[in-house]
């Protein structure tokens, strides 16, 4: 006998993000660093950020951490990130 | 818009959905659609209701969602608004669902149910109440965490970071021995009313055992209990799950130890000097540099305690009669990032 299974990953229309469009090109661009908040994850965000610097001529335009490494970044600080940058860095340090 | 597939039968359907990726590694009951229907009747609930909603991601959890996830838990219908409560509790900001299922740490959201639906579904809350062999339990707890895999997508190695883990990520309910228990039921001593059952989600990171067979002593009994609760692995300023046994809590009762009187106690004495938690790296220095280690100037002597005061140690008693065994388990973190939250059953106190 044929057995109609419901599909568990989700029947309810989901409202959450989509992806932004990629880069076409990274030269000149503005740089937003956001740490997780733990320790050396900043250490790592401005040595990626200074390979960025040098090879593409990208400048860091904002630099951020969680006040809480466990919890969703605030929302005011992403609106502020996309209003003042053009790519974001994240990293999770420990 | 209801997604569905067709399969030739069960045990076919059993494989299918491990290649879906759909279970925890252990077989699930096929989420049929007739099961899940029967699930949505027992709730008396829309199934687009949204019980819970990841702070992440965005991603949602409505009745049906639930319902599916529950039928391949394992669960009966009857089980099902308990499920729900549990889901609405993890929902609350202050459980913090998204840390507390990403992190290292590698919690478990542990269930406790306190109030007369234990025994009308059949929970166990007595002999090996944390242990195999009470479908209630088992399902229950279960139907959590193929919600947190198949809705929220927090798929072990990707989303879900837990170092290692721990056995009470499969399924972890349990439910209040109240008639066993000296004192008066949780859930009352937590402000809800008598007729009222309620289900409470603690993100806890593991579990110890506290055995002590030989004093009928409640000081000696209760130090014992700090003294685990203490340890320096487990010891951060977070929330405490300490369930008594029923022969702990009867030597406890037994000297006038109210509840609270007993989270006095363990909070007085859960605790270790500050300056021995700074010399084995409970802390990073250049915190501690900057007087920024949580809590401890505002601590009595440099001590740091479990915990910040005596109602983050949550006591529920719980197991069989017999046995010098009862068992602590401390909140997800190295801090205080997730607060234990309590929901009504099958009832909204609010509306």
């Amino acid at each position: 006998m044929a057995l109609e299974l419901l599909d568990p990953t989700g029947q309810t229309p989901q409202t959450g993000y989509a992806a932004a469009a990629r880069l076409s090109a990274l030269d000149g661009l503005k740089i937003g660093l956001l740490s997780n908040g733990k320790v050396n994850a900043d250490r790592l965000l401005r040595l990626t950020a200074e390979r960025f610097a040098e090879r593409h001529g990208c400048r860091i335009a904002r630099e951020t951490a969680k006040p809480n490494a466990s919890r969703v970044a605030d929302p005011q600080l992403l609106r502020d990130l996309s209003h003042n940058v053009d790519f974001l860095i994240t990293a999770v340090g420990d | 818009m209801t997604t569905s597939h067709h399969l030739e039968d069960e045990l076919s359907a059993i494989d299918w959905c491990y290649e879906q990726g759909w279970t925890d590694g252990l077989p699930v009951v096929p989420p049929a659609r007739e099961r899940v229907e029967r699930f949505l009747a027992a709730a008396g609930r829309p199934p687009e209701e949204v019980v819970a909603r990841h702070p992440a991601t965005g991603r949602e959890c409505g009745v049906q969602d639930a319902a599916i996830n529950a039928v391949m838990a394992g669960c009966l219908p009857q089980y099902f608004p308990t499920v729900l409560a549990a889901l609405e509790a993890l929902n609350e900001d202050a459980y913090n669902f998204h840390g507390s299922t990403a992190s290292t740490g590698g919690s478990a959201p542990v269930l406790i149910v306190s109030g007369e639906i234990g025994e009308e579904i059949g929970l166990n809350t007595g002999v090996n109440v944390f242990g195999p062999g009470a479908r209630a339990n088992a399902t229950i707890g279960r139907a959590i965490r193929l919600v947190i895999l198949n809705i929220f997508r927090m798929t072990p190695g990707i989303a879900d970071r837990s170092t290692t883990g721990w056995p009470g990520k499969y399924s972890c309910c349990i439910g209040e021995n109240a008639a066993h228990s000296p004192w008066e039921p949780l859930h009352i001593g937590l402000g809800f009313p008598p007729e009222v059952s309620t289900v409470t989600t603690f993100a806890a990171s593991g579990f110890y055992n506290i055995e002590n067979h030989y004093t009928a002593d409640p000081d000696a009994l209760l130090d014992t209990f700090a003294d685990t609760m203490a340890a320096l692995g487990a010891l951060t300023d977070g929330q405490s799950l300490v369930v008594m046994s029923p022969e702990h809590a009867q030597i406890a009762a037994s000297a006038g130890y109210t509840r609270e009187d007993v989270q006095r106690y363990l909070f007085e004495r859960a605790r270790r000097p500050a300056a021995e938690l700074l010399a084995h790296g409970k802390w990073p220095a250049e915190r501690v540099s900057d007087g920024l280690a949580p809590g401890v100037d505002e601590r009595d002597a440099g001590a740091f305690h479990r915990g910040r005061e005596p109602e983050d140690i949550l006591i529920v008693v719980a197991g069989g009669e017999a046995g010098g065994h009862s068992a602590f388990l401390p909140s997800w973190s190295r801090g205080r990032n997730s607060l234990y939250q309590t929901k009504p059953i099958g009832v909204c106190l609010d509306c």
